[in-house]
Formats: C-alpha cells, sequence, structure tokens
C-alpha cells in the first residue's frame, strides 16, 4: 500500500517540472507564445505565455492532488478492490499531469530555441513522453490485485436428449463503452483542432474501438464459444469446445479482471462490458476465460452438455 | 437466446425453430433490433438443412416479427413486442368471457386445446 504514496508522490514531479521550468525560463520567454501550428509547422496561434502556464500548471495540481488523495483514502480503508481503483485514478493522473508537463515543455522550448518563428516539430514528443509518465506511474503502483477465485463448480449440464441440437447465441451492447470511446475521440479532436493537427490521427483509435466493441455477438454452440465484433464482424475469440474444461457463471467485478473492455492478463482474458453475471470457461490448460453476459447459467449449461457428448 | 431443436419430434423443425425464436421475443431473451443467427449459420450449427431455417425465418417474417433483409440477415422487428401484446389482450378478453360464463381453469384450457386444428 505505501507504493500507493510513492505512485502519487510520482505524479506530482510532472507539476514540479512545471513549476521548475518557470524558475528558469520565465525572464527569457516572450509574453506571447506560440500554442499552436499549422500543417506547415508555422505557429498560426499565440496564447498569453504566464495564462498558458498557470492553466497547464492547474490541470497538474488538480491531478496530482487527485492522485493524493485517492492514495490517502485506500491506505484508510486498505481493501484490495479499492486499491485497485486508486491504481487506475493513478494512471491517469499521472498520464494527464505528465501530458501538461510536456505540453508546456514543449511549447515554452519551441519559444526560447527561436522566439521569432517557434517551430513544434519533433518537440511534440515531450506530449507523447508526458503521457507515457503513466506507465512509470503504473510500474510504481504496484500490480493489480488478482483474487483467488474459488475453483469452479460449473453448472448443471442443460438436459439435451441425444436427439436434440441446440445453440446459443446473444448480442452484446455497450453503452458505456461507446460512450466513453465517442467522449475520448471527441477530447482528442478538440486538442487536435486547438493544440496539434497530428492529433487528428489519434482521434480515430478510440473512434475504432468504439466500433469494434460497441456491439459484439457471442455464440455458444457445438463448435464451441465464439466471439465476433460488431458491425463488421471481426472475430475476436474462438475457443474450441474441446479445449473447455468446465463451464461457469459467475459475478465479475471489473476492477478485478484489469477494468473495462478486452483485457488480457497471465493465465486469463476477458470480455468486460460492465460488471455483474458473466460466463467463465475454465479451460483445459489452465486458462480462464470470461465474458459479461446476461443469464450467462444458459451458454453455461448448454456448453457443459456439448462437452459431455464429445467421445473422450 | 437459446435455439434447440429434436430431431426425432413430431413437430417439423422449422416450425421448432420457429417456435424458439418467439419464446425468445416473448421472454425478452432478443430485443427488437437484434440480429438473429444468419439461416447459414444457425443451420451449420444446428445442423439442420439450410431450407429449414429459411422456411422457420420466412414463417417468422410473415407473422411480422423479424424482418429479413438481404445481406443483413433476420432482424427483430421494432414493434415485435406489440404482437405478444395483441395475445395477451386476446387472451384477457377470453378469460373475462369465461369467467362470466362460470367456467373453470381446466375447461378454459379445455377450450383451448380444442380450438388447435
Amino acid at each position: 500500500m505505501r507504493r500507493l504514496l510513492a505512485a502519487a508522490a510520482l505524479v506530482w514531479l510532472p507539476v514540479a517540472v512545471i513549476a521548475a521550468t518557470w524558475a528558469m525560463w520565465s525572464g527569457e520567454l516572450p509574453t506571447r507564445v506560440a500554442t499552436h501550428w499549422g500543417t506547415s509547422g508555422a505557429p498560426d496561434r499565440f496564447s498569453s505565455t504566464t495564462g498558458f502556464w498557470v492553466t497547464l500548471l492547474a490541470i497538474g495540481i488538480v491531478a496530482g492532488l487527485t492522485a493524493l488523495t485517492a492514495a490517502v483514502a485506500t491506505l484508510r480503508a486498505g481493501a484490495p478492490a479499492e486499491a485497485d481503483v486508486a491504481r487506475f485514478l493513478l494512471i491517469g493522473a499521472g498520464a494527464a499531469a505528465g501530458a501538461v508537463a510536456g505540453m508546456w515543455v514543449a511549447t515554452a522550448t519551441a519559444a526560447l530555441a527561436n522566439p521569432a518563428d517557434p517551430r513544434l516539430g519533433w518537440r511534440f514528443l515531450w506530449f507523447v513522453a508526458g503521457l507515457a509518465w503513466g506507465l512509470v506511474v503504473r510500474a510504481a503502483a504496484g500490480r493489480f490485485s488478482r483474487p483467488v477465485l474459488p475453483a469452479a463448480p460449473g453448472v448443471d449440464p442443460l438436459d439435451l436428449g441425444p436427439t436434440e441440437r441446440a445453440a446459443y447465441s446473444t448480442t452484446l451492447r455497450s453503452p458505456l463503452i461507446t460512450g466513453v470511446t465517442l467522449a475520448s475521440a471527441a477530447l482528442v479532436a478538440v486538442l487536435a483542432a486547438t493544440v496539434q493537427p497530428g492529433l487528428w490521427l489519434v482521434a480515430a483509435i478510440p473512434l475504432l474501438a468504439g466500433l469494434t466493441f460497441g456491439r459484439i455477438r457471442v455464440t455458444a454452440d457445438r463448435r464451441g464459444l465464439r466471439l465476433v465484433a460488431g458491425l463488421v464482424g471481426v472475430p475476436l475469440k474462438h475457443i474450441p469446445l474441446t479445449d473447455i474444461a468446465t463451464a461457469e457463471a459467475a459475478d465479475i467485478n471489473p476492477l478485478e479482471w484489469g477494468g473495462w473492455g478486452y483485457r488480457v492478463l497471465p493465465g486469463r482474458a476477458a470480455l468486460v462490458l460492465r460488471g455483474g453475471p458473466a460466463l467463465v470457461l475454465h479451460l483445459r490448460d489452465g486458462h480462464r476465460f470470461a465474458v459479461t453476459l446476461d443469464h450467462p447459467r444458459t451458454p453455461a449449461a448448454l456448453l457443459t452438455a456439448l462437452q459431455s457428448r464429445i467421445p473422450d | 437466446m437459446l435455439f434447440r431443436v429434436d430431431v426425432a419430434a413430431a413437430e417439423p423443425l422449422a416450425d421448432q425453430i420457429a417456435a424458439q425464436v418467439r419464446g425468445g421475443i416473448m421472454r425478452g431473451d432478443v430485443t427488437p433490433g437484434e440480429r438473429l443467427p444468419s439461416a447459414r449459420e444457425l443451420a451449420e450449427v444446428l445442423d439442420v438443412n439450410l431450407h429449414t431455417v429459411l422456411r422457420a425465418y420466412a414463417q417468422l417474417r410473415d407473422e411480422e416479427l423479424i424482418e429479413l433483409r438481404r445481406g443483413r440477415g433476420a432482424v427483430v422487428r421494432g414493434d415485435a413486442d406489440a404482437t405478444r401484446l395483441r395475445l395477451v389482450e386476446l387472451a384477457r378478453q377470453f378469460v373475462r368471457e369465461a369467467r362470466r360464463q362460470g367456467l373453470a381453469e381446466a375447461e378454459m384450457i379445455a377450450i383451448m386445446k380444442e380450438a388447435q386444428p
């Protein structure tokens, strides 16, 4: 748990960089700095240096305070699930603080290097490096807890007669994931329009993710379990019937599976679109695969029944 | 939703599949706007003839429960719930009239069974 405090301290480092560089550079910086560059590379928008610096510093301080609050609150509560929430907040705050520091360093050094015609160019990498600060914070915050789940009880097989055939199919929609990805695409678009046109390319990433994970078709039948994504039908996962040891219905806490979306953790993977009921497959190689869906008992019972038909 | 058919049953396979979809809509396992598995896919996994599934889907289309679109497969109609409500309303009228005539539940069920062709 002490690692959380160390991670919170790391979130403050970029904030300190913003403050310290001001002390070093403020004498030499012009009163207005270029804060936006056109596609030709020439600056096309300028802002008050002090105002720009104060804004970025304020964002950094908010991120720092969020991190500190999350770490301290978790130290008091001490539950592993809450520590995972704190880790998420710390990583986000680290990326945010790093990003504003990167933005500041890039803009200020561009102005210092050539006050008459400041160019951003490769200095954009400061911003990327700043975002990556979130990864450093992640390393410091420690591993997400991996609760040991009880051995799979499995479910009773579906009462399939020898002449009966069955298949299960459902479509998963995730307003949460669609909403979050659209919101982040909008945020990147705003940044692209105001700060850095290169970000237009980045905006496509959350948009694509939203389209892919917004609608997923899950089928369980004699072929095994299949997940096919979205509008275009991208196969996400196929687990043949013969690879499945047992199938169970369980409640999933996204924080215990590494968050929302398609999660890959050591020894297990999951498609987590929300907390709650999920189909969990225990595979013969010891891995687990989970997908959140309503009434997971139905596909679990079906897979168990179909599996018992396979001659050993 | 779960599709299950019994190849040994007297009821035609297409009718069985159609009944499964109807039940799925009534139970809310499939919701309006949701896409059913393609006929080809369902035929493959249930190991039945493609035309059997197509016949079942055509039946459901005629009952105004699903829409069949070339290339888009079968989609549960937005007003599919209304058809169930119509049935429920008819059942209520039936029960009301039967009660008025002093019929017991077993007699109502017997009449329902007689009404079947």
